[in-house]
């Protein structure tokens, strides 16, 4: 109660540091939940790609742009420690998805389900309704993942419009955090479909719908190196680039890790700010309290009783500001998300611990800004001070 | 009577800047009996501020030049303690009364009481009583919700009483208790402090001005110019047995503090 009093004491004052602090807190949080979003991706992404190659058209990348053949599959598969060699059909979601949105933009991706063969360990957990299985082929379904799910206003039952057919919507995930957030499952010959509407038709007349694919998904036997396997399909297959784990984490989280150090860099320079405006209030309200800092310490106050106070104090304007930066971060991030929410762009993942350090780190923050005031607080001669003006 | 407080060879010099010092006290001697209620007079510069400073521990004498020097609190010498150990001596066995009444804006009559019980190690339900008990010994039994502004310079000081008095500590320390005080309230804050003396034994060291306070006193020391002039005569004790004094007696205070009382 005291120490509230003492607060309140310089209102404007102790309200303008702790608004420092609160928006320091507030570009953590919002900076740190951004990381956060791009970690996961990132995350999720490597898991995936981990334990394959994924082979595209020169050009393309990561099963995505140009095109390939079924037949391309066949002759990857019969390759020394190839296991399982799944096709995959996939394009954006709409051609004017441009590089403005972060992460994944919503993509279409079309394989035949179960010709993994159960060696894809990546899991899929459904919210509601159904996986698709092989019975699939030939018709319009799709299982949506979370965020396009909530962007398209689709339940299970609903039919939606994916590049102007109709699928009817039997499945929808739960959030992974990553690329298939924002991805339509369909049947693989549902995606051929779809994409040969993509290409110019000179060059769709050279090609059977049946054949193609933009992406081969390539197992490894077990105990067999993806590198080996992918420099196997560069020697044998002209035309394709094959990926390995090892490829995706180089040149994706080289980018992100970058991209992550001047999020959380923007989000430490303000929270600087706000801690020399801790010190600077800290050290005023050291300046106007010498008198009664001189009558404590003469009726037996300590000098470190002097320090804890002074130090509680600015933890607590710490604290306060962390409290409420966490208040604004997060309303920040979730209304960030809901308009994000039509566009399919989540944009921040504010998770618990990212929460919790930001409030610690002002707290600690605004102890430690208070120990130079503190300090000299406890030093003053008590004389001295009782008789300061 | 026993001896509570005792100091020997008592110096101390102020700089005030590189070249610019000076000398406040120049040796003095005193001895301040368990009961007494002593005035410490003498003229602006005389030293006694900084005697009284010394003497509560908030300043410790000079060590390095002229014999070692002594503070004897109840036969322990605490001259050369640390701050610390000072420190936990003021908030146990000392209180303090200011001229400005120094009492902490922030807080209520009683919450300023609690401070001093707090330094003191007293917590809870026992330092409520304590606080609540030295308001009342000083007529402020009501008025320990209100803060120092809502209080009236009379009523502050009393405020400041109590918390002196809190912990009932071997020695009250009053730096001008009624300088900031017209003449009726400080009648009353001199009754209250020998109230304390005559009914519980308190020992009270006042530094004054004011010629009544001395006379309300066992004894009045006088100082000039950072020595003691005279330890002066304790009430119903023989002449004999007051402490000898360096100085020669007679001329020396009466030109330079005529309004001190002569004992």
């Amino acid at each position: 109660m005291r120490l509230v009093r003492d607060l309140g004491r310089r209102k404007l004052r102790s309200t303008l540091t702790i608004t420092g602090i609160m928006i320091g807190i507030m570009a953590l949080v919002v900076f740190g939940s951004m990381a956060n979003k791009i970690d996961a991706l990132v995350k999720g992404g490597s898991t995936y790609y981990k334990d394959k190659v994924t082979v595209s058209a020169k050009g393309g990348y990561m099963g995505v742009g140009g095109v390939l053949s079924t037949r391309m599959a066949d002759q990857i598969a019969a390759l020394d420690g190839v296991d399982v060699v799944v096709a995959s059909t996939s394009m954006m979601l709409s051609d004017d998805a441009s590089g403005v949105s972060m992460g994944v933009p919503p993509m279409i991706q079309g394989s035949v389900a179960g010709s993994d063969k159960g060696r894809e360990t990546f899991k899929l957990d459904y919210a509601s309704g159904r996986a698709l299985t092989a019975q699939d082929e030939g018709s319009n379904v799709v299982v949506l993942g979370s965020d396009l799910s909530k962007q398209l206003k689709a339940k299970v039952g609903a039919t939606v419009t994916l590049r102007d057919v109709s699928f009817q919507v039997v499945g929808i995930l739960e959030p992974t955090l990553t690329a298939p957030d924002n991805e339509a499952m369909v049947p693989m010959a549902a995606a051929q479909q779809l994409f040969i509407k993509t290409l110019p038709t000179l060059v769709a007349d050279k090609l059977s719908v049946n054949e193609i694919a933009t992406g081969l998904i390539v197992y490894p036997k077990t105990g067999v190196d993806p590198q080996k396997i992918a420099d196997a399909i560069n020697a044998a297959v002209a035309g394709v680039t094959p990926m390995t784990g090892k490829d995706f984490d180089k040149q994706i989280g080289a980018a992100t890790s970058v991209l992550n150090a001047i999020l959380i860099g923007i989000g430490l320079i303000s929270l600087l700010v706000g801690g020399l405006s801790v010190i600077n209030t800290m050290a005023m309200s050291v300046a106007e309290r010498t008198r009664e800092i001189g009558i404590k310490r003469a009726i037996g106050a300590s000098r470190w009783r002097i320090r804890r106070e002074i130090v509680v104090e600015s933890s607590v304007i710490g604290l306060i500001g962390g409290l409420l930066g966490l208040a604004l971060g997060f309303l920040i991030t979730t209304l960030g998300n809901d308009a994000g929410r039509d566009s399919a762009t989540i944009l921040f993942d504010l998770t618990f611990g990212t929460a919790f350090s930001s409030v610690a780190f002002a707290t600690i923050l605004g102890a430690t800004a208070g120990f130079i005031p503190a300090w000299h607080a406890s030093r003053l001669d008590p004389v001295a001070a009782l008789r300061y003006e | 009577m026993a001896t509570i407080l005792e100091g020997r060879n008592l110096r101390k010099t102020y700089r005030l800047s590189r070249k610019n010092t000076v000398e406040a006290l120049k040796g003095v001697e005193i001895s301040i009996d368990k009961g007494e209620m002593v005035a410490i007079m003498g003229p602006s510069g005389s030293g006694k501020s900084t005697l009284m400073h010394i003497l509560g521990l908030l300043h410790a004498p000079d060590p390095n030049h002229g014999p070692a020097p002594e503070l004897r609190l109840a036969g322990e010498n605490v001259a050369a303690l640390s701050d610390n150990a000072r420190t936990k001596i003021r908030a146990r066995r000392m209180g303090f009364v200011f001229q400005d009444f120094n009492l902490v804006p922030t807080l209520t009559a009683l919450e300023n009481v609690l401070l001093a019980c707090d330094y003191a190690g007293i917590r809870g339900k026992a330092a409520k009583d304590a606080a609540v008990e030295a308001l009342g010994l000083v007529g402020l039994a009501d008025r320990g919700g209100h803060k120092p502004s809502e209080l009236s310079g009379g009523e502050q000081q009393r405020v400041a009483i109590a918390r002196a008095l809190v912990n009932k500590p071997e020695i009250i320390l009053a730096d001008e208790p009624t300088g900031n005080l017209d003449s009726d309230r400080s009648a009353e804050v001199l009754a209250l402090f020998r109230q304390f003396n005559r009914e519980h034994g308190q020992t009270i060291i006042l530094v004054t001005h004011d010629s009544e306070v001395g006379e309300a006193c066992d004894r009045v020391i006088k100082m000039r110019d950072g020595r003691i002039r005279d330890a002066g005569q304790r009430a119903g004790t023989p002449v004999m047995a007051t402490q000898a004094v360096a100085v020669p007696l007679g001329a020396g205070h009466s030109g330079f503090d005529p309004d001190a009382a002569s004992v």
